[in-house]
């Protein structure tokens, strides 16, 4: 109510002000009007009184005008916001204005005076600027003035000027009481009738405003609503997430503090999450025991609750702190996750019974959309801490799959070598038999766990740097010579760049994706072909082509080809273990490094695979 | 047939024995030490003419540490007089390319690698490119 006082004040200070500069430029018009009406009276009409005092009265008024004209033009630029100066300028005015009025009616006739209705204009003044008291006591004083002069010429006490030729008004006592009767009730009724409309006026003017403002605050808190929807989403970091929102609940509510709680893991107590307004000291009086606290308890049942005056609650687990903090009031909403209740939040007032009906809702609207953006930063978090055990869990699986398997496979090739003495051949079939098998899952193991990591976007920690294109290339093409030899491929590698040919990646990945490659075009190609592997650099880009004369990719295949566990009819009969994933680990490192690559193939006359990947000079420019 | 002498410092008895079978055809003396600290003695004792060294062992860089330590730069090192003895590391395949090594001490002091798993006959490769036989 304080406020919409102050609003009261500061519309009826306008009023003012505009209405005294308004009534200061008619005036000119009046004193300019006066001189006007004294000479066509004095040189048209030539009436027999004298117009000397009209032209003095007009005079005095000018000059007057012009003192208040100068002093008006003085307060503006000095204190705008001093009400009562108006105020007592005004009544100045209204004051000096009487004089002048009764003056003018006196030497133009007294009650035969036409002038007499321009006493009317100031009642209307009267309304307008100053209280319905005040504009009594005005029609009474110009009543009495009025009455005063009548009175004074009628007696005699006064000369009365006669402006016309003709008999007198005065000559007729009962004429002149009715002009006066008329008169002094035409006042009092315009005084009555002005200022009851002129304060019905000013009080819709109030009512408006009260209402524009309501509305205001409303639109405000609906814009921080949205604006917190926005700004609280835009970050998945839990505890910027808790800052912002007990921030924005503080700013937006205009109190004190804000604070949010959340329950443990135990489920049992609510720790402090963040705090906005509050003093380390409170933050740190002790976690809410939700055995001792009732309210919490309710708050959490989904209740929004109010602690209307912090002194004689008895629900408040610190009232003394509290108290001491200079909280007088408070605000508790329950903040309601998916599966039950996450905590809650609080706000905060210096002022006892602060909080209305509409910051019930607003908290409660808050602390909904607060849950969700907390649930989802919970989540992420869980996420981030899956994927960390997760990756532990891939280099522990690596090791410790990786390491039999590599071991099964020395020895089985120990022993086809011969160094365990000589086999029989239906022995040395067998172990063949079952060190292909070896072979086939310590590339699913691999595979696996690439596509493991991958997927999870592992990668993205590793760390890049400038790798040697052509020289991870050879060791991959020089690993696969004893293979291509045992099946008489002519395995070549041509380098077309004299230039060391440098990329941004990491080698372990490069090597992947050539080595996937190399050995699908040895395996994959019939003895006596031929495996070439070609490089080259062209306006800032590495491009490799894998070009095999092998059994070829059908044309049905080719959209496939990157899919997860998909392989190739003709793939399959040729070689029976495959597991499908290297090509599609292959693509998916291309794309990691900013490269693509492309496939050219007919059936039984090879296939050719084209990586492009943009050089380390094109990527720093 | 010469008698030239191999350590290899590997805890894994399975994959020792793939490695000793085609060295010890091939004429080698093939000395064994199942850990680091082991190793290290052994060089001393046995002063071998190359050593084939794990990675991974009771740590995960065991092997790093023994190569550090066989060629530290240090000339008051109790290990100066092995400094110049070959190294080759066993590593799993695609780890090759990620580890950098050379002559330089800012990286891994070792000689070549040979990847697992083992093939006899590549083993016996690049054993003869260190020892001439």
């Amino acid at each position: 109510m304080k406020n919409l006082h102050r609003a009261r004040a500061e519309l009826v200070e306008q009023e003012l002000v505009y209405s005294v500069a308004r009534f200061i430029t008619m005036r000119w018009l009046a004193g300019l009007g006066v001189f006007a009406a004294a000479w066509f009276l004095g040189s048209v009409i030539r009436v027999p009184s004298p117009v000397a005092p009209l032209y003095l009265i007009g005079v005095v008024i000018l000059a007057y005008n012009a003192v208040f004209y100068f002093v008006l033009r003085r307060i503006l630029r000095l204190n705008r916001s001093n009400t009562s100066m108006f105020r007592r300028l005004t009544e100045l005015q209204i004051g000096l204005d009487w004089m002048a009025m009764t003056a003018l009616i006196h030497f133009s006739g007294g009650a035969e005076s036409p002038a007499l209705f321009y006493f009317f204009f100031h009642i209307i003044i009267s309304a307008i600027l100053l209280s319905p008291a005040a504009t009594f006591v005005s029609a009474a004083a110009a009543a009495l003035l009025v009455g005063a002069t009548v009175l004074l010429e009628y007696t005699g006490s006064l000369p009365h000027v006669s402006m016309f030729a003709g008999p007198s008004l005065y000559d007729r006592p009962f004429s002149v009481m009715g002009v006066m009767i008329l008169f002094v009730s035409a006042l009092f009724v315009s005084a009555y009738l002005a200022s009851t409309i002129s304060s019905r006026l000013r009080q819709r003017e109030v009512e408006a405003l009260e209402l524009s403002r309501n509305l205001q605050r409303a639109y405000d808190r609906i814009q921080t609503l949205y604006d917190s929807a926005q700004t609280i989403n835009s970050t998945l970091e839990l505890q910027k997430v808790l800052d912002r929102i007990v921030r924005r609940t503080a700013g937006a509510m205009n109190v004190q503090a804000c604070s949010i709680r959340l329950l443990d893991e135990t489920g049992t107590k609510l720790l402090v999450a963040a705090t906005h307004g509050l003093s380390e000291a409170y933050v740190r009086k002790g976690d809410l025991i939700l055995a001792q606290n009732p309210l919490a308890r309710q708050v959490l049942a989904n209740v929004v609750i109010g602690i209307p005056d912090v002194r004689t609650d008895e629900r408040l687990q610190y009232p003394a702190d509290a108290l001491a903090e200079g909280i007088r009031s408070m605000l508790s909403a329950p903040l309601m996750g998916k599966k039950g209740p996450l905590g809650l939040i609080r706000a905060y007032s210096a002022d006892v019974d602060h909080f209305t009906d509409d910051d019930v809702s607003f908290l409660a609207a808050m602390a909904s959309q607060g849950s969700i953006a907390i649930e989802n930063a919970m989540a992420y978090r869980a996420l981030g801490q899956l994927d960390e055990m997760k990756s532990k869990f891939i280099l522990t699986v690596t090791h410790e799959l990786r390491s039999p398997m590599s071991v099964i496979r020395s020895l089985l090739r120990t022993m086809v070598a011969g160094y365990t003495g000589a086999l029989p051949d239906s022995q040395k079939d067998m172990v063949k038999r079952a060190l292909r098998r070896a072979d086939f899952l310590q590339t699913l193991i691999d595979d696996l766990l690439d596509l493991a990591a991958g997927k999870n976007e592992m990668r993205l920690k590793e760390q890049r740097g400038p790798v040697r294109l052509d020289e991870i290339v050879r060791q991959v093409v020089e690993r696969h010579d004893t293979e291509a030899g045992e099946k008489q491929l002519v395995l070549e590698y041509r380098l077309l760049t004299a230039d060391p040919v440098t990329i941004i990646a990491t080698a372990e990945g490069i090597d992947r994706i050539f080595n996937n490659l190399v050995s699908n075009a040895v395996k994959y190609t019939p003895g006596g072909g031929s495996v070439s592997v070609v490089l080259d650099t062209e306006n800032g880009v590495a491009r490799v082509e894998v070009r095999d004369t092998g059994i070829g990719i059908p044309e049905d295949s080719l959209n496939h080809l990157y899919e997860e566990f998909y392989r190739a009819p003709n793939a399959k009969a040729q070689v029976k273990e495959g597991t499908g994933l290297g090509l599609s680990i292959t693509k998916e490192l291309v794309l990691r490094f900013g490269g693509q690559i492309a496939v050219q193939s007919t059936v039984g006359q090879g296939t050719s695979f084209i990586v492009t990947l943009p050089s380390a000079e094109t990527r720093a420019a | 047939m010469a008698n030239e002498k191999i350590l290899i410092i590997d805890d894994d008895d399975d994959l020792v024995h793939t490695l000793r079978l085609p060295l010890e055809a091939a004429g080698y003396i093939v000395s064994r030490a199942a850990s680091g600290a082991e190793g290290l003695e052994k060089v001393k004792t046995v002063d071998p003419d190359l050593i084939i060294l794990d990675v991974m062992m009771d740590s995960t860089t065991e092997g790093f540490h023994v190569s550090l330590t066989l060629r530290s730069p240090d000339p008051s090192s109790e290990y100066k007089a092995y400094s110049q003895i070959p190294i080759l590391m066993l590593t799993s395949i695609h780890t090759t390319t990620t580890l950098r090594f050379g002559p330089d001490q800012n990286y891994l002091p070792v000689d070549a690698f040979i990847e697992k798993p083992i093939d006899p006959a590549e083993l016996l490769k690049k054993v003869r490119e260190y020892v001439n036989k």
